[in-house]
């Protein structure tokens, strides 16, 4: 027997709801604050913000965002 | 001599590819920095260097942006015994991209979530023109 039409409509509304929540759960997980560094031929490394390098990039970087300043809209 | 990668001197010292055209004066510089805040709406602000570490153009408070500028590139060639090619750091208040290239470094800050690759591109594209002679604009 044939799903009733708006049961139909209730099931594409929470599967559309569903991706979306999983969308916004991946972003949020995948940029979460990292200093990351790029070497000749593509090699890069990752540096926590606890590691004593990681730390300095976090200072210069914020350093920098300061001078930076807001962006005018 | 080898300059030491912490000294604003040799901040650049050890680029890739010292590909630079001879002097570049501020103006050129300048207009590059204003076609890259064009190209990329995300941009709050950047800064190009010359390889000695001279600051040609930045966006707002020039002394500040050299010292900050140093202060990067100097953290991050600490890291390894090799010179960093590029930089990419993001915080909860914005992201700094930063490159060498063609014997010329920049050094941008967006908000969260800029297209990382795009501006990369952008930046290495204006550094490459600069460097042959240009004002940035070549892609144009």
């Amino acid at each position: 027997m044939a799903p009733k039409p708006h049961r139909v409509l209730f099931e594409r509304v929470s599967g559309y709801a569903d991706e979306a929540a999983a969308y916004v759960r991946r972003r949020r997980v995948s940029r979460q604050p990292f200093a990351r560094l790029y070497y000749r031929g593509g090699r890069a490394a990752d540096h926590a913000a606890d590691s004593a390098v990681g730390g300095e990039l976090f200072v210069a970087a914020g350093r920098l965002i300061e001078v930076a300043g807001k962006r005018e809209r | 001599m080898r300059l030491g990668p912490g000294t604003p001197a040799g901040i650049l010292a050890e680029m890739a590819d010292g590909e630079t055209n001879g002097v570049i004066e501020g103006g050129r510089a300048g207009a590059a920095l204003a076609y890259l805040g064009e190209m990329s709406p995300d941009l709050r602000g950047a800064a190009i260097l010359a390889e000695d570490g001279e600051l040609l153009a930045a966006s707002g408070r020039a002394e500040r942006w050299r010292e900050d500028a140093a202060a990067l590139f100097g953290a991050a060639d600490r890291a390894e015994d090799e010179p960093v090619e590029q930089i990419h750091i993001a915080t909860e208040q914005g992201e700094v991209f930063a490159l060498r290239h063609a014997g010329l470094a920049a050094v941008a800050v967006t908000d969260r979530f800029a297209l990382a690759s795009l501006l990369f591109f952008d930046m290495r594209s204006i550094l490459r023109d600069l460097a042959a002679g240009g004002d940035g604009r070549a892609g144009e």
